[in-house]
């Protein structure tokens, strides 16, 4: 068997040109074009029924058990009891049976989670020489700017009024945002660095220093 | 987008992951999305369209069966002509068993082949007899890289060989194509 030179299988596969084959080559060339003439591209149609009688195999497939729990599952079904009227009886008997014998459960009313109600307070000090004054407390993180205290309509008296929670609130009052000072009309608790603060009781019927 | 909209962008691994839930009736995109991408080589190979549609139906049905073993759903196309290529080669083997105490295949006129030939030029079905007496593995790389126009590389990828085993078989094919074409011109 004769076989063809290596240039002219690389020119077969595509790998060169003609140009790069020699002319002693040129015979071996026209074979090859010759061979390469003969193929033939052109399309191949199937029947169209093919896709049916894949589907009609698949179809007669015995399915999988996923596939059949799948299917059950996603079909509708028509159930049909068959029984005798004394079992249905005896049935519905059981049943109350089971409901009247059951432990009794207490019926809890839900609990009711009320918002702490809130009480207006009325702070007043008498400070004639003040230019500022303010009331800090456990109701406003003991912020000595919060919460400012106005001018009554009486001199040097000034006042403020506040919402708070029911409670006990402990404060002191901030005169001209340096000096702390208890209210003299509360009674009062150490705070453990040397100064006093006033203790005040909030309830839902009102305010009351103690 | 409308219900039939997402069944067409549907990609190969989700219709083949709603066959395996249960859904066989999916199957149906499969095998309208791929019956013609390999008919001509099935027919190239085994020498005729009627070949190719069984061989192509078998596949099909084969692949249903062992859908699970699908390691790649997206790529569906690639594992189904894997079994497609075996059924091919299986088939070649058969018929070339059955021809070893007959006359060659390719000499009797099969049914409709006549037909066929008339409307093939004289050296394609010279080719084509010629490409029929090659090895299976030969005139595989054949009709890949001169049929189907695939490059080495892509043929290597598909069927699993080396670009130089697959070479090898290419350039034995030509030798022999040669002979056989020259012993009848």
């Amino acid at each position: 068997m004769r076989e063809f030179h290596p240039l002219v299988k690389r020119w077969l596969d595509g790998e060169l040109t003609a140009d790069q084959l020699g002319a002693e080559l040129a015979a071996e060339l026209a074979e090859a074009r010759a061979l390469l003439s003969g193929v033939d591209h052109s399309p191949v149609t199937l029947g169209q029924d093919l896709d049916q009688r894949v589907m009609a195999a698949v179809r007669s497939r015995p399915a999988t058990r996923w596939q059949r729990a799948w299917r059950w599952i996603g079909t509708a079904h028509e159930l049909r009891v068959r029984v005798r009227p004394w079992v249905v009886a005896a049935l519905a008997a059981a049943a109350m049976l089971v409901v009247l014998l059951a432990p009794a459960r207490q019926v809890r009313a839900p609990a009711v989670v009320q918002a702490p109600e809130s009480v207006y307070v009325k702070f007043v000090l008498f400070a004639p020489g003040a230019h500022q004054v303010s009331v800090a407390g456990t109701f406003n993180g003991w912020d000595a700017h919060a919460t400012p205290l106005a001018r009554a309509d009486a001199p040097g008296v000034w006042a403020a009024t506040l919402s708070l929670p029911a409670g006990q609130h402990l404060y002191a009052f901030v005169v001209d945002g340096r000096r702390w000072v208890a209210d003299p009309t509360a009674p009062g608790v150490d705070d453990g660095f040397g100064r006093r603060n006033s203790i005040l009781a909030v309830t839902p019927r009102g305010a009351r220093v103690s | 987008m409308d219900r039939l909209g997402a069944r067409a962008a549907a990609s190969d691994g989700d219709v083949v992951r709603a066959v395996l839930a249960g859904d066989a009736e999916r199957y149906a995109e499969l095998v309208r999305r791929y019956r013609d991408r390999y008919a001509r080589y099935a027919a190239r190979m085994l020498g005729s369209p009627d070949a190719a549609e069984d061989a192509v139906q078998d596949a099909f049905i084969r692949a249903y069966d062992q859908l699970a073993q699908c390691r790649d759903p997206e790529n569906f196309a690639g594992w189904f002509f894997l079994i497609l290529r075996n059924r091919c080669f299986a088939e070649r083997r058969r018929t070339k068993r059955e021809a070893v105490a007959d006359v060659s295949q390719d000499e009797l006129p099969g049914p409709g082949r006549a037909d066929r030939d008339a409307e093939r030029s004289e050296t394609q079905q010279l080719l084509a007899r010629g490409v029929s007496e090659l090895t299976a593995e030969q005139r595989e790389v054949f009709v890949l890289k001169h049929v189907e126009g695939k490059s080495y590389d892509e043929i290597a990828k598909s069927t699993g060989a080396t670009v130089a085993s697959l070479k090898m078989r290419m350039h034995r094919a030509y030798d022999r194509l040669r002979a056989y074409l020259k012993e009848r011109t």
